[in-house]
């Protein structure tokens, strides 16, 4: 049995994480560990998710916290330093582009430890976004790259990456979302809704958490004067961390002050995927919910000057939006006219089997390269 | 203005030294940041010391630990100085993990990072250096490359900005494309190593550290010795090679000079127990305490050949028109081989004896010599550029 430890830090690790667990456990051939770095400090939280996702609990839990980049880097890459001399990883698997990604890469390729990078090659090419710093230097570093679509594959080529290092393998969070929705029914949608006090396809998801949309004052008073304005119109939904709203507050902003906008604790992945699927549209920054929303058809519309996720935009559903034209787009998107869309190649719910046929070509391949050295 | 440089390691000691009299000298502000990497504290003052290195104004003497704990420590502790200090840009050298620590630390804290040696490749990503090498490069806004080739290697990674084509820029204030906000600026501003060493041949001119008297020290003439050095694992590991080397080297001093031998101590402890120090008055190999930096450069500026398997003294051997031979199979410095001042021979004793008797024979006058590394004014480019940048 190969050991493979498949590494997660944060919110949007764990479903891009959970289809390959379960993926690897099938092929029958892996050991796959589950190291929780805990950069989402909130582990309660984390919990939920891996229940919704039917994982076990992780088998390492760094509790890395939070802090400074440096601090939070530094800590999860001495914590994941000890866990791979305790126990031999054949390959560490990490995902997206969270500092979890970033310091544990960099850890295991210094005890030369492989590494695979799932969602390789997205770039929004805006060099102020640290995710955009983590996924450049992840993907300089880990042997496989496997890419959702092909302008990963196209940025990877561009920066010179061996094209035997790529591997496009389709958008694994579809796995995990077509599952979900599979466990959605009529009843568990409608007790939710009633709860929320929400009617179907008749309320605005809003998701914001970016430092440029919610640290600059008058950037997030601009935006809350939009959602009540629109909050007049139609219900607004905006599921909230805590400790942002504490933020928003503290910086003297209230955040409750429109009648109709509903700011609700964060949701549980199974919570969020049903709001999301029965919602008019979405208003987000999230790289996540711009993919989500192009498999359901579903109006997106990205408050962001840029997008690692362009597929999106050009084939599904997704529009960036800026406050000057965030009003009529969000009119647009309401009339009808908004555009179809298609379901981008390979996002097909099979991401997660395609990728452990490739872990199983890659590990039997340095094996028998292993041998060759060997007989050398 | 105010640059902030990261050392560590003994090399970067060494390559700060220069750059950094280059940057005062221009009236940029400097702020030294040593991270202990090498917890040998003597070994680091004597370079201090000799090289006229501003003493550091922050030691964060993070010492030695595994990759990852090393690395992760220096990562927390220059963070703190970067918060404190808010430099204009950062200045990193080189490979180590001292290196990689401070790229990662300025680059979150989205303060400019300039890495000075960028663009080298051993496409082996078995080794950590080369990790610690892919992500400086990736986090810098500015990259000072040794030589052309290590230019094409990053054009190579998409970056664009090249100045010059990869060739090594103009002295007098080097026109560059802006460095900031566009894109990360790459820079062949030749090799810092060079410019140190023809510095460090300066101060073996005179002084205490003149060379006439390291040569009496070890009872050799100039142009009439071989030097050698030998550290690498698959050198001092492998009974059958070292053994094969010593046994090269004795039929080489048969044939007229001396071999004069400073032993790293992993490699005095190989020598030992492999029982190959012999004691014997008759030899005329010397086997030798480790040399200073200084005593380095004056046995290799009056060396008739080098044999070494360290890429730093192969590229030293070419500076300073010496032949040179390499017992590895491969070499970084492969334009070296291919212009004939190196020979990568490998362990084999009659490869080594052959390659060094020819080169013996041969006469270094008509040679050819290129310019791979720059003129020896690698600091003063570097300097120009940022106090540009800036």
């Amino acid at each position: 049995m190969l050991n493979v430890f498949l590494v997660v830090g944060a919110r949007p690790n764990f479903m891009k994480m959970a289809p390959l667990y379960f993926a690897l456990e099938k092929a029958g051939v892996f050991n796959p560990v589950i190291v929780h770095t805990g950069q989402h400090y909130d582990y309660e939280m984390s919990l939920a998710f891996f229940e919704d996702l039917e994982l076990p609990e992780p088998h390492y839990f760094l509790g890395a916290g939070s802090g400074t980049h440096a601090e939070q880097t530094a800590r999860i890459m001495i914590e994941f330093e000890k866990v791979l001399l305790q126990q031999k990883a054949d390959l560490v698997i990490v995902f997206g582009d969270v500092n979890s990604t970033l310091a544990c890469s960099i850890t295991a390729r210094k005890l030369l430890v492989p590494v695979a990078h799932v969602e390789a090659g997205l770039r929004s090419f805006d060099e102020t976004m640290p995710e955009e710093i983590n996924r450049k230097l992840t993907d300089g570093i880990a042997n496989i790259l496997f890419t959702p679509s092909p302008d990963g594959d196209k940025n990877l080529m561009n920066e010179g990456v061996d094209h035997g290092r790529i591997h496009r393998v389709g958008n694994i969070m579809i796995d995990a979302l077509m599952t979900i929705l599979e466990t959605i029914d009529a009843s568990y949608e409608k007790t939710l809704l009633q709860k929320l006090n929400l009617k179907k396809s008749n309320y605005v998801l809003v998701t914001l958490h970016r430092p440029s949309n919610v640290d600059d004052r008058d950037t997030l008073a601009k935006i809350l004067d939009y959602l009540e304005a629109l909050s007049k119109k139609t219900s607004v939904v905006f599921p909230m961390h805590p400790r942002t709203k504490r933020n928003m507050e503290k910086s003297g902003m209230n955040v409750g002050r429109a009648a109709g906008l509903r700011i609700i604790e964060p949701l549980r992945y199974k919570e969020f995927i049903t709001l999301e699927k029965n919602a008019m549209f979405v208003l987000t920054d999230s790289g996540g919910i711009q993919e989500e929303t192009t498999y359901l058809g579903l109006a997106c519309l990205t408050l962001r000057p840029n997008t690692e996720r362009p597929i999106t935009v050009t084939e599904g559903t997704n529009e960036l939006v800026d406050l000057s034209n965030i009003e009529q787009e969000s009119e647009w998107s309401q009339s009808g006219n908004w555009k179809k869309g298609k379901i981008p190649e390979l996002w097909d719910g099979k991401t997660a089997e395609r990728i452990a046929r490739k872990i199983i070509e890659f590990c039997e391949g340095s094996r028998s390269g292993q041998r060759r050295a060997g007989d050398a | 203005m105010k640059v902030l440089s990261i050392v560590g390691a003994r090399p970067q000691f060494i390559k700060a030294a220069l750059t950094s009299r280059e940057i005062r000298e221009k009236g940029l502000q400097e702020i030294l940041v040593h991270t202990g990497q090498h917890y040998d504290f003597n070994m680091s003052e004597v370079f201090f010391q000799q090289l006229n290195l501003p003493k550091p104004d922050y030691h964060l003497g993070v010492g030695s630990g595994r990759h990852g704990e090393q690395t992760a420590k220096m990562l927390l502790e220059t963070e703190k100085v970067l918060l404190q200090e808010k430099p204009d840009i950062a200045l990193v050298y080189g490979d180590t993990n001292t290196t990689l620590a401070g790229a990662l630390a300025a680059v979150k804290l989205h303060i400019p990072l300039a890495h000075v040696e960028a663009g080298l490749r051993s496409y082996n990503k078995k080794m950590p250096e080369e990790i610690n090498r892919i992500v400086a490069d990736h986090c810098s806004d500015i990259l000072f490359c040794p030589t052309e080739t290590a230019a094409k290697n990053l054009q190579a990674e998409g970056f664009t900005n090249v100045a010059n084509d990869g060739k090594l820029i103009s002295r007098n204030r080097p026109s560059v494309p802006s460095c900031r906000p566009a894109s990360p600026l790459v820079i062949n501003v030749g090799d810092v190593m060079f410019d140190i060493a023809l510095q460090a041949k300066q101060l073996t001119r005179k002084g205490k550290n003149n060379a006439a008297q390291i040569l009496k020290e070890y009872s050799l003439k100039s142009r009439d010795y071989v030097l050698v050095t030998i550290h690498r694992a698959e050198n001092t590991d492998i009974e059958k090679n070292l053994k094969s080397i010593m046994a090269a080297l004795s039929q080489i001093a048969e044939t007229g000079p001396r071999v004069f031998f400073p032993a790293h101590p992993r490699t005095r402890k190989a020598l030992e127990k492999y029982n190959l120090l012999q004691s014997d008055s008759t030899t005329r190999i010397t086997v030798s305490e480790p040399v200073s930096y200084l005593e380095m450069i004056a046995l290799e500026s009056n060396a008739r050949l080098i044999i070494t398997d360290s890429g730093g003294v192969q590229k030293e051997a070419y500076f300073f028109k010496v032949p040179c031979i390499t017992p590895r199979k491969e070499t970084e410095w492969t334009e070296l081989v291919e212009i004939g001042w190196n020979q990568v021979v490998g362990a084999k004793k009659a490869n080594i004896v052959k390659a060094a008797l020819a080169a013996l024979q041969q006469s270094c006058e008509d040679k050819q010599w290129a310019c791979f590394y720059g003129d020896g004014r690698a600091c003063d480019r570097i300097a120009k550029v940022l106090q540009d940048c800036l």
